[in-house]
């Protein structure tokens, strides 16, 4: 096994006019958690489609698990294991048989077959559906029902294509728990892309941020969030948000300003968001800024993207 | 081939268990040999000398073949839409097998269906009349013509946007195709223009080469000739199939 899982260098995808990916590098050692963070739309899913050998890039190479995925498909294929952003499993079927299909498709020999998705089945904890048709289970437990076929034949690489979308809380707080205790266990590699900072934040060893079909800014959540500051004190209101960003960029305590002049949204780093805030609300009537909403927290990485992108990262 | 029969078998899976498809299944030939022909036989009988259930027989094996190529093509066509294809398509198998998986199921189905059709004429007084070799070469040709025309219908599949678009481009796999062929009437009584139609028609093949098989009938054109049609039909079908998919997959 290499020491890089996911290597990649420049891809490009275009469809006509469109430029669904702008040139994406990634470089990512084995055994660690990967998260893509990013909007709908910024180009994440067309890259785990190429990684996944799904369709071609434009330009651009990449290897997975040391294979080229231009010219070595099928060893790619073997040595991975991949969940879509949709669920696509048979809905005709028992989940037991979705596995075994998954699993005979693979070439598991039977009885190894038979042992792993017994204890795929337990770890997803679906012992007591897994005989029944797909068709009557819930979102939650379609969803681990794909992990486990993405386990199933111990991949040396997991991509995750949004894992959590559309699952209430505490399916999604059981899916980040399997996901945690899988890391590091057999050395197993997981790109997972998402457009939830929570997620990227809980589940992350590092994260890529993505938009526009380019990487913007990578680094450990930790790292990344505290390059803002201590605190950010974040202003949503009306008024010259560009003018007062450059007044406040200019104070000695202020770590970094990033406004974005549609939403009127401005985070700025500090060193002591409490202590500063009086002086900055002063700072925003003076430069003819209307505050409608204040508050401070710990830098996380919907800041982040602010800084890097222009653009607020909804949840 | 070893995910071909995986796919294959999955399929298979599925049917035995989907009672409504099952059932639809079974009905459509049961209507076609009991209503249709037993009335059709009363009105048309002296005209065609053997009695007209043994002459339309081959007609409605050819008939339930092509909705089994139809069914086929709708069965990946769904599975496209619904993204189960992505499994396929990110395993370690080979890109021709998941088309020859869906092909396989589609014939076994054919057959099945064919078999109670078989049944239900023998219930209803036709005995197939070449023994053994004759219902040999029955299923060979079945088979042969069911793969080319669920080639064509995967050709289509594979590039169909949605449902709809499908079923518009497939219309044709019906009624027309036996109305341009020998199947209800004897080659020998239409008008010309309508001859050269069934004589670039694969069904007409089919049916004339069972007719002479199974049916008490004599074979109006050479057997050879048929057989190699049919053949032909069922590489040129496949090979249509594989040519559109690839060209799908390689976005």
């Amino acid at each position: 096994m290499s020491d890089t899982a996911i290597e990649a260098s420049g891809l490009f995808k275009r469809y006509g006019e469109l430029t669904a990916l702008a040139g994406l590098d990634l470089c990512i050692p084995s055994g660690t958690i990967f998260a893509m963070l990013g909007p709908n739309g910024a180009g994440k899913t067309t890259a785990i489609s190429i990684l996944t050998t799904l369709i071609q890039p434009t330009a651009g190479t990449a290897r997975v698990a040391g294979a080229d995925i231009l010219r070595q498909p099928e060893a790619v294929r073997r040595a991975i294991g991949v969940t879509f952003q949709e669920i696509v499993l048979d809905r005709d079927l028992s989940g037991r048989q979705v596995l075994e299909v998954h699993g005979r498709l693979y070439r598991v020999p039977r009885a190894e077959l038979r042992r792993r998705i017994d204890e795929l089945v337990h770890l997803v904890q679906l012992e007591a559906a897994i005989d029944r048709l797909v068709k009557t289970y819930s979102g939650g437990m379609q969803r681990r029902l794909e992990l486990a076929r993405g386990l199933l034949t111990s991949p040396q690489v997991l991509f995750l294509d949004e894992p959590t979308q559309g699952l209430d809380p505490q399916n999604r707080a059981a899916i980040w728990d399997y996901l945690r205790a899988l890391r590091g266990e057999r050395g197993l590699t997981l790109l997972l892309t998402t457009h939830s900072m929570d997620e990227a934040e809980a589940l992350a060893d590092t994260v890529g941020i993505v938009d526009a079909g380019r990487m913007v800014a990578e680094g450990a959540p930790r790292a990344l969030a505290a390059g803002l500051g201590a605190d950010v004190i974040r202003l949503v209101g009306r008024g010259n948000a560009p003018a007062l960003a450059s007044r406040l960029a200019a104070i000695e305590y202020v770590d970094h300003v990033a406004a974005s002049p549609n939403e009127q949204l401005l985070d700025i780093g500090v060193d002591n968001g409490p202590r500063r805030l009086a002086e900055i609300v002063a700072l925003a009537n003076e430069h003819g800024f209307a505050i409608d909403e204040i508050s401070v927290a710990r830098p996380s990485l919907g800041e982040v993207f602010l800084k890097y992108t222009g653009r607020a990262l909804r949840d | 081939m070893h995910a071909t029969f995986v796919i294959w078998h999955k399929h298979m899976t599925k049917f035995f268990r989907n009672r409504e498809e099952l059932g639809g299944l079974l009905i459509q030939p049961i209507l076609w040999v009991a209503v249709f022909g037993v009335g059709m036989s009363a009105l048309v009988g002296e005209a065609v000398g053997s009695d007209y259930l043994s002459f339309m027989a081959p007609g409605i094996l050819a008939l339930t073949a092509l909705g089994g190529a139809v069914g086929g093509g709708m069965l990946l066509l769904d599975e496209r839409l619904r993204g189960i294809m992505k499994e396929y398509l990110v395993a370690p198998i080979p890109r021709l097998s998941i088309l020859l998986g869906n092909a396989a199921s589609t014939v076994t189905k054919a057959l099945f269906q064919a078999l109670v059709i078989l049944l239900l004429c023998a219930f209803m007084g036709v005995r197939p009349s070449g023994g053994m070799l004759g219902l040999l070469g029955l299923v060979v040709l079945l088979t042969l013509f069911t793969l080319g025309f669920a080639g064509i219908a995967l050709a289509v599949a594979a590039r169909s946007k949605s449902i709809m678009g499908y079923h518009g481009m497939i219309f044709l796999f019906n009624l027309p195709l036996l109305f341009a062929s020998n199947a209800l009437y004897p080659l020998a009584s239409v008008p010309g223009w309508l001859r050269v139609l069934a004589l670039a028609n694969p069904t007409t093949y089919l049916i004339d080469a069972l007719r002479a098989l199974s049916f008490g009938g004599t074979a109006t054109l050479p057997l050879p000739l048929s057989f190699g049609v049919t053949i032909l039909f069922a590489l040129a079908g496949i090979a249509l199939a594989f040519g559109s998919f690839r060209r799908a997959v390689h976005t």
